[in-house]
């Protein structure tokens, strides 16, 4: 009973509250719910939930000030949960520190799987670091970080310095959509205004290396306008 | 940026148009002589400036200017001003009045020119709002009626009638999904005012993004693609275009009847990319390919069943899109049978 993962489900709608809580119960997750930024803050405090699903649009203040609140001081998996599809809003709520964004309308496999996923990979991160040693299986696709070598299916996949920074940084984040920002930073440090077009296109020669086909992308997820995610 | 602009427009270049002026009215009074056509060259400036700047304002003191000038530069005595022979004083009056006067007509030419823009926009957004609220009702009743109904009388159902009413709401609220998505486009349009964002989109994850939405929806259709194999970037509106060819795609599901597979092709030059959609479908009728991006072919002479509303709306949209792109789309039949949906945008900034 006790080692069911807690979630605490801030959102003010009573129709979509009743309806993440009974997907989440059913799907054996512990649920904390609160209606307003002010009312989440202490329940987080005392529960130190293992995820947050956090809508933006609550009544007494923006979401994203809970979600930087938040980030102050814990790395706590958030959910950002909104109507708000613009990229540029996902952009900013995701370099605030969000794991993850889903944009209502929602469906239930998709976020019991987005739930699953940050869960998963929080634990990963958690316990074993930066993964400075061993390996990431994904379907076909293993990257050996000891020896910095990249296979599919046993053949070796021969990428550039630069590209393989950026699949093992996607790889080490799997199941996290990283903002273009986020990628350049990792990567070369600095940005500029080429930085983007560089980052672009060496993830096209990354596709192609790996196989990918426009509506078959088997590894990693682009969303346009946003960024890239690592399947899992 | 905008104001500076606006100051060199306004201010700059009436100003020297004005001095271009009187420098050629200088040359023809010296080298020829002329004085007849002087009042005729300061009016042909007027005219020009009532036409480059905005509002009357510049247009009429332009012509106060032009007055003083003729007066000043043109008419006995020369070189200084005097209102007070009668001859010069009414013609002063005369050029005043024309020079105000054709400032006025250019300003109401363009005036009528914004607001016949303004009008064509609003018919548009009236009647696409007109077919959004038309279709909003049946799925809406779908959703209200089968869940109350499901409320009330559980029990009394079979599971299968239960199954089946569950699936009509779902998909029903997945159409209204798609309309809210079109709606939020031309917001998206609208709201900015200015010209779109246009930034720099990878065609290759264009295409793999709308293939994945498009597959979650249709899973059973056949999608081919044939993309250039270089890495081809276009500036753009990314979720807009992506809007534009779900909603073409989606169009061919609902309405090339005997349609098996759908080809997405999109071709690159140097200073255009082309994308064409074409189904294996019933084609459309010749009556129809004027009107097909006007979004009236919708509702009218149609009961609303499921498979022909949401005609019109989508394709409208989709043409208000790559307008605002500043491109071009168009639609026509195969000949060997089947629709041909395509469109073009720069790929140049």
């Amino acid at each position: 009973m006790n080692n069911k993962y807690k979630v605490l489900v801030v959102e003010d709608e009573v129709n979509i509250m009743n309806l993440i809580s009974a997907l989440l119960e059913t799907n054996g997750y512990k649920v904390i719910t609160a209606k307003t930024c002010a009312s989440a803050k202490p329940l987080y405090a005392s529960y130190m939930p293992d995820l947050i699903i956090l809508d933006l649009g609550l009544p007494d203040d923006d979401g994203m000030n809970l979600l930087r609140d938040i980030r102050q001081t814990s790395a706590t998996p958030i959910i950002i949960l909104s109507a708000r599809s613009n990229e540029k809003d996902k952009v900013d709520a995701l370099d605030a520190g969000a794991n993850d964004y889903v944009t209502k309308p929602f469906g239930s496999a998709e976020l019991l799987a987005r739930v699953r996923s940050v869960l998963r990979n929080n634990r990963h991160s958690s316990q074993e670091g930066r993964l400075p040693g061993g390996r990431f299986v994904l379907n076909d696709l293993l990257i050996d970080y000891d020896a910095r070598r990249v296979f599919i299916k046993d053949n070796e996949v021969k990428l550039t310095q630069t590209e393989y920074n950026i699949v093992t940084l996607l790889s080490e984040y799997s199941g996290k959509m990283l903002t273009y920002a986020a990628i350049i930073k990792e990567i070369w440090g600095t940005s500029d205004d080429g930085s983007i077009k560089k980052l672009q296109v060496n993830m096209a020669n990354i596709r192609k290396k790996l196989g990918a086909k426009p509506g078959e992308n088997n590894y990693i997820i682009n969303e346009l306008g946003v960024g890239y995610r690592m399947n899992d | 940026m905008k104001r500076r602009l606006n100051i060199t427009k306004n201010i700059l270049i009436p100003t020297l148009i004005l001095c271009v002026a009187f420098f050629l009215c200088l040359m023809l009074e010296n080298l020829f002589d002329q004085r007849n056509s002087i009042s005729i060259v300061f009016i042909f400036a007027v005219f020009i400036i009532s036409l480059v700047t905005d509002g009357y304002l510049c247009g009429i003191i332009a012509a106060l200017v032009s007055t003083v000038a003729i007066n000043y530069a043109f008419t006995f005595p020369y070189f200084s001003l005097n209102f007070t022979i009668p001859q010069n004083l009414l013609s002063a009056l005369i050029m005043l009045i024309i020079a105000i006067m054709t400032g006025t007509l250019t300003t109401k030419i363009k005036q009528q020119e914004i607001i016949k823009a303004e009008s064509e926009k609003e018919r548009m957004r009236a009647n696409l709002l007109r077919a959004v609220s038309h279709d909003l009702r049946t799925p809406l009743t779908t959703i209200y009626g089968s869940s109350s109904a499901l409320i009330d009388n559980l029990d009394s159902f079979s599971r299968e009638q239960q199954l089946k009413m569950l699936n009509g709401i779902k998909e029903d609220s997945d159409w209204l999904i798609g309309m809210v998505e079109n709606l939020l486009s031309i917001t998206r349009i609208d709201s900015g005012q200015v010209q779109l964002i246009k930034t720099p989109t990878v065609l290759e994850e264009l295409i793999d993004s709308v293939i994945l939405k498009f597959k979650k929806r249709y899973p059973t259709y056949r999608v081919d693609i044939n993309i250039p194999d270089d890495v081809i970037i276009i500036p753009m509106d990314a979720i807009l275009i992506q809007q534009v060819l779900i909603n073409i795609m989606e169009n061919a599901v609902h309405h090339a009847d005997g349609m098996t597979h759908i080809e997405l092709e999109v071709k690159s030059s140097d200073k255009q990319a082309t994308f064409e959609v074409r189904d294996d479908g019933c084609g459309i009728e010749q009556n129809k390919l004027s009107d097909i991006f006007r979004g009236i072919n919708l509702s009218v002479n149609r009961s609303s069943d499921t498979k022909q509303r949401n005609a019109g709306i989508g394709l409208s949209v989709c043409s208000t899109i790559i307008k605002a792109h500043g491109g071009e789309i168009y639609a026509k039949n195969a000949e060997n049978g089947g629709a041909i949906f395509g469109f073009i945008l720069n790929t140049e900034e």
